[in-house]
C-alpha cells in the first residue's frame, strides 16, 4: 500500500512539473480558462434585444389601426422606427436592413372590423436571425391578444353583453404564465452555462492532448513512465497523472462555474457541494478521455488543436441544450454520450440553473462515472500502446 | 513576381501534400462530418414531439378532454398526467418535460358559472428553444380551448357560426417569413455554421502550414523555390488549399441551396464569390497570425483563441447589434461576419452587388492583413539569413 501511494505521489509530482514547464499547456489551463468565460459573459451579458426596429404601414388609417400603431410602439420587444405610406417603401427599408419586420395594416382593416368580420394584419419577418423573428412574433402576439380583447369587448357591448359577463366571455380561461429558471427568457442565461462547461471540457481535453503531443514529439513518452511501473502497475501512472489534473481543476472549476456565474448574475440555484460532487466524475472522465486520445492519436503538439478544435461546435450541439435530446436522431444521441460534455452540460444546467440536487441528475451522474471508468481503462491501454509501438 | 516561381512553389507544396496527406485528409473528413452532422441532426426543421405534461387537479371530463386535445396538438407530446404540482416540477428538473399545464380544482364549475378559472402554464426557459417552442404550442392550444368555451356559450345564446368567428377571432396575423418561410431551424443554422467551421479550419491550417515550415527548418528551401520573394512563397504555398477549400465550400453551398432546396433569392454567382472570398480572407488572417508570430505553438494558440469566437461574433444567432459596443467593432475583424451579411443580402433579400459591395469590399480588405503578415515573415527571414 505504501509503495502504491509512493508511486502515485512520484508520478503526480513529475506531472505537476511537466505541466508548469509546458508553455502552451499553461496557456490553455490558465489563460484560456480565464479569457473565454469572461468574453462569453461579456458578449451575451445584454441577454435580450430590446426595441427591434420595425416599420409600420397603415393603409387603413382608422381609429382601430391608429390604436394598434400606438400599442405597437409601447411593446418592449419592438420599436416602430419608420411609419411608411406604402408597402414598397417598407420593403426597401427591410432590404437595406434598417428594419427587421414590417407590420402591414391593409386598407380594409377598418371596414372589416365595422362589419364584425375577422380583420387581418400582415407581419413580414426578416429571417436572417431567429432572434429578429422571435422578437417580432412575441411582441406582435402579445399585442394581438390585447387588441383582440379590446375589440371583443366592444363587440359584446354592441350585442348587449356587458360587465362581468363580457369580461369572462372574452377570457373564459385565464392563463398565468410562469417561465421557470430563466424567467426573462434571456439568451445569456440559457447559452452561457453550457459554454462554461464546454470551456472546462475543452481546455482539459486539449491541455492534456498538447502535453501528450509534446512528449511524443520529443520521443520522451516512454521516459515519462518510471521503469518499474511499465508492466502491470501501469494504472498507477494513470492515477497519479489524473490526481494532478483534478487538483489543478478544483480552483479552475470554482472560478469558471461558481464565481463567474455569480459575478455575471447568471441563474445559480444549486448547492456548491452538489456541484463539486457532480464535477468529480466529469473531470475524471474528461482527463482520462484526453489521455487516451492524446496517447493514441496525437503525435505533435499542434495537431490536436488543428484537427479537433472545430469539433467543439458539434459537442455544443450534441449536448442537447439548443436542439433538445428528444428530437435528436438516435445515432447522434448515442454518439453524444461518448463525450463527458453531454452529461456534464445537462447536469450542470440542471444543478446550477434549475436548482436540482444530485438525485435529480442521477442518470447523468451515473453516465459520467461509467465514462470515467471506461476511459480509465483505455488510458491505461494507451500507455501500453506507447510502450509497445513507439520505442524511443 | 514571376509566374514560374509561383508554379514551382505550388508544385513543391502539392508534392509535400502527396508525401504526407494526413492532415488535409483528416480536415476534409472533418468538414464532411460537420456537414452530415448538422444536416441530419436538425432534419426535422423544428424539434417535434417535445415532452410536456398536465397537472390535473380538477379531474372532471372537461379537464380530461383538454388533456386529449393537448396530446393531439402538433409539436408536443403529453408524456404524463400528474396529481400535484411538485411532481411536475421534479419531472421538469430531471429534464423529462419542457412545459406543463396546471388545471386547478373546480375548473369545470367555474366555467359553468362564468368565473374564469386560472390555469398555470409553466415552461422551462433554461432550454430556450425547446422551452419556448413547447410554451408556444401550449399557449396556442390554450387559446383554442378558450375559444371553444366562448363558442359553446355564445351558441347557447343563439349566435350563428358565421357571426361567432368575428366575435371570437376579430383580428389575426398573416405571417410572411422572408427568407425562411417554414421557420426551419436547419436553414438558419447550416447556412452560416458550415461556412464558419470551414473558415475556422482554413485559418488554423494556414497557421499550421507556416509553423510547420519553421519547425522543420525548411523555410530557406521554401523561399529559394519562390525566388526569395515572400509573397510568391505564400501565394504558391497556399494556393492548393485555396482551391481545395473553396471547392469544398462551393460544394456545401451547392448541396444546401441546390439539393436541400434552401431558399436563395439572389444570384448563385454572388454566393460563389462570397464563398471564395471567405476562404481567401481566412487564409489571409492565418498568414497574418502565422507571419507575425514566429513561435508556431504560440501562433496556433492565438489563432485558436481568435477563431473560437467566430461563431458568436458572426452574429447569426444572437445579433451583434444587441451585444456591447466593443464586440460590434470586434466582429468586423471576422471574415465570417461579412460572409453572413452577404448571405443575408443575397439569399434572403435577393440583393445584388449594389447592396452588398461593402461586405465584399470588407472581405477583400483582409488581403491587407495577408500582405502585412507576409511582410513580417519576409523581414524575419532576411534578419535570420543575415545572422546566419
Amino acid at each position: 500500500m505504501i509503495h502504491y501511494m509512493q508511486d502515485i505521489w512520484d508520478v503526480f509530482t513529475a506531472e505537476v512539473r511537466r505541466v508548469f514547464s509546458n508553455k502552451m499547456a499553461m496557456l490553455v489551463f490558465f489563460v484560456a480558462t480565464v479569457i473565454y468565460p469572461l468574453v462569453f459573459c461579456a458578449i451575451y451579458n445584454t441577454e435580450y434585444m430590446h426595441n427591434l426596429p420595425v416599420a409600420l404601414v397603415d393603409e387603413s388609417r382608422c381609429e382601430a389601426s391608429k390604436r394598434f400603431g400606438h400599442k405597437l410602439d409601447a411593446v418592449p420587444e419592438v420599436e416602430v422606427a419608420y411609419r411608411c405610406n406604402t408597402m414598397a417603401e417598407a420593403e426597401k427599408l427591410m432590404r437595406d436592413h434598417k428594419v427587421h419586420a414590417i407590420f402591414y395594416i391593409p386598407r380594409d382593416y377598418g371596414t372589416r372590423l365595422a362589419q364584425l368580420q375577422t380583420a387581418r394584419i400582415g407581419v413580414f419577418c426578416d429571417m436572417s436571425s431567429f432572434y429578429y423573428y422571435k422578437n417580432a412574433v412575441t411582441g406582435g402576439s402579445n399585442l394581438l391578444i390585447d387588441e383582440m380583447h379590446t375589440i371583443e369587448l366592444e363587440r359584446y357591448g354592441l350585442s348587449g353583453i356587458t360587465g362581468e359577463q363580457a369580461t369572462s366571455l372574452v377570457q373564459p380561461i385565464v392563463y398565468d404564465d410562469v417561465k421557470l429558471y430563466n424567467p426573462a427568457g434571456g439568451f445569456g442565461s440559457f447559452f452561457i452555462p453550457a459554454l462554461l462547461m464546454l470551456v472546462i471540457h475543452q481546455t482539459l481535453f486539449f491541455g492534456i492532448g498538447i502535453m501528450a503531443g509534446e512528449a511524443n514529439e520529443n520521443r520522451r513518452s516512454l521516459h515519462l513512465i518510471p521503469a518499474h511501473l511499465r508492466g502491470r502497475s501501469i494504472h498507477r501512472v494513470t492515477a497519479g497523472r489524473a490526481l494532478c489534473f483534478i487538483l489543478l481543476y478544483i480552483p479552475i472549476t470554482l472560478f469558471v462555474l461558481w464565481l463567474v456565474p455569480h459575478w455575471f448574475h447568471l441563474p445559480q440555484l444549486g448547492r456548491l457541494s452538489d456541484l463539486m460532487l457532480f464535477l468529480l466524475p466529469f473531470i475524471l472522465a474528461t482527463t482520462f478521455l484526453g489521455m487516451s486520445f492524446g496517447n493514441f492519436f496525437v503525435r505533435e503538439k499542434m495537431s490536436g488543436v488543428l484537427c479537433c478544435l472545430f469539433f467543439s461546435v458539434m459537442l455544443f450541439f450534441m449536448s442537447g441544450v439548443v436542439w433538445p435530446q428528444c428530437a435528436m436522431p438516435r445515432f447522434w444521441l448515442a454518439l453524444s454520450y461518448l463525450f463527458p460534455s453531454t452529461p456534464g452540460i445537462q447536469g450542470f444546467i440542471r444543478i446550477s440553473s434549475m436548482g436540482a440536487d444530485l438525485v435529480a441528475v442521477r442518470s447523468q451522474y451515473i453516465a459520467l462515472w461509467i465514462q470515467a471508468g471506461a476511459y480509465f481503462v483505455t488510458s491505461c491501454l494507451s500507455l501500453r500502446f506507447i510502450k509497445k509501438y513507439r520505442k524511443p | 513576381m514571376s509566374t514560374s516561381n509561383i508554379v514551382r512553389t505550388f508544385r513543391r507544396e502539392t508534392s509535400r501534400i502527396a508525401h504526407s496527406p494526413r492532415y488535409p485528409i483528416i480536415l476534409t473528413l472533418g468538414i464532411v462530418f460537420t456537414f452530415v452532422f448538422f444536416a441530419t441532426l436538425t432534419n426535422e426543421g423544428q424539434p417535434e414531439n417535445l415532452p410536456v405534461a398536465v397537472v390535473d387537479l380538477d379531474g372532471t371530463f372537461l379537464s380530461r378532454r383538454l388533456c386529449h386535445e393537448l396530446d393531439a396538438t402538433q409539436g408536443v407530446d403529453v408524456v404524463a398526467v400528474y396529481n400535484n404540482h411538485s411532481e411536475a416540477r421534479q419531472a421538469m428538473q430531471r429534464g423529462e418535460i419542457f412545459a406543463f399545464y396546471e388545471i386547478p380544482q373546480g375548473t369545470y364549475n367555474d366555467v359553468l358559472q362564468f368565473r374564469a378559472p386560472h390555469f398555470g402554464l409553466y415552461s422551462n426557459t433554461a432550454y430556450l428553444l425547446a422551452g419556448t417552442l413547447s410554451y408556444k404550442q401550449l399557449a396556442t392550444m390554450g387559446m383554442l380551448a378558450a375559444g371553444a368555451v366562448q363558442r359553446e356559450v355564445l351558441r347557447k345564446k343563439g349566435y350563428t357560426d358565421e357571426a361567432l368567428m368575428g366575435l371570437i377571432q376579430p383580428v389575426e396575423f398573416d405571417q410572411h417569413l422572408v427568407g425562411n418561410p417554414w421557420a426551419n431551424y436547419q436553414i438558419y443554422l447550416m447556412t452560416t455554421l458550415v461556412p464558419a467551421v470551414i473558415a475556422f479550419i482554413v485559418l488554423l491550417h494556414t497557421i499550421y502550414l507556416i509553423g510547420r515550415e519553421r519547425e522543420e527548418r525548411t523555410v530557406r528551401n521554401w523561399m529559394r523555390k519562390a525566388g526569395n520573394n515572400a509573397l510568391v512563397a505564400m501565394v504558391g504555398k497556399l494556393l492548393p488549399y485555396t482551391f481545395h477549400y473553396s471547392l469544398l465550400l462551393l460544394l456545401a453551398n451547392l448541396v444546401m441551396f441546390g439539393f436541400m432546396h434552401f431558399p436563395l433569392a439572389g444570384s448563385w454567382l454572388m454566393m460563389m464569390l462570397a464563398s471564395v472570398l471567405l476562404i481567401v480572407a481566412a487564409q489571409c488572417v492565418g498568414v497574418f497570425i502565422g507571419g507575425c508570430l514566429p513561435e508556431p505553438p504560440f501562433a496556433m494558440g492565438v489563432g485558436a483563441v481568435y477563431g473560437a469566437l467566430c461563431f458568436s461574433l458572426s452574429g447569426f444567432s444572437f445579433p451583434v447589434e444587441a451585444m456591447p459596443r466593443l464586440f460590434n467593432g470586434l466582429s468586423l475583424l471576422y471574415p465570417i461576419r461579412h460572409y453572413y451579411r452577404t448571405y443575408c443580402d443575397v439569399a434572403i433579400f435577393g440583393n445584388g452587388l449594389e447592396h452588398c459591395w461593402p461586405h465584399i469590399c470588407a472581405l477583400l480588405a483582409f488581403g491587407l492583413l495577408g500582405l502585412i503578415g507576409t511582410a513580417m515573415f519576409a523581414r524575419q527571414y532576411n534578419a535570420e539569413r543575415r545572422v546566419a
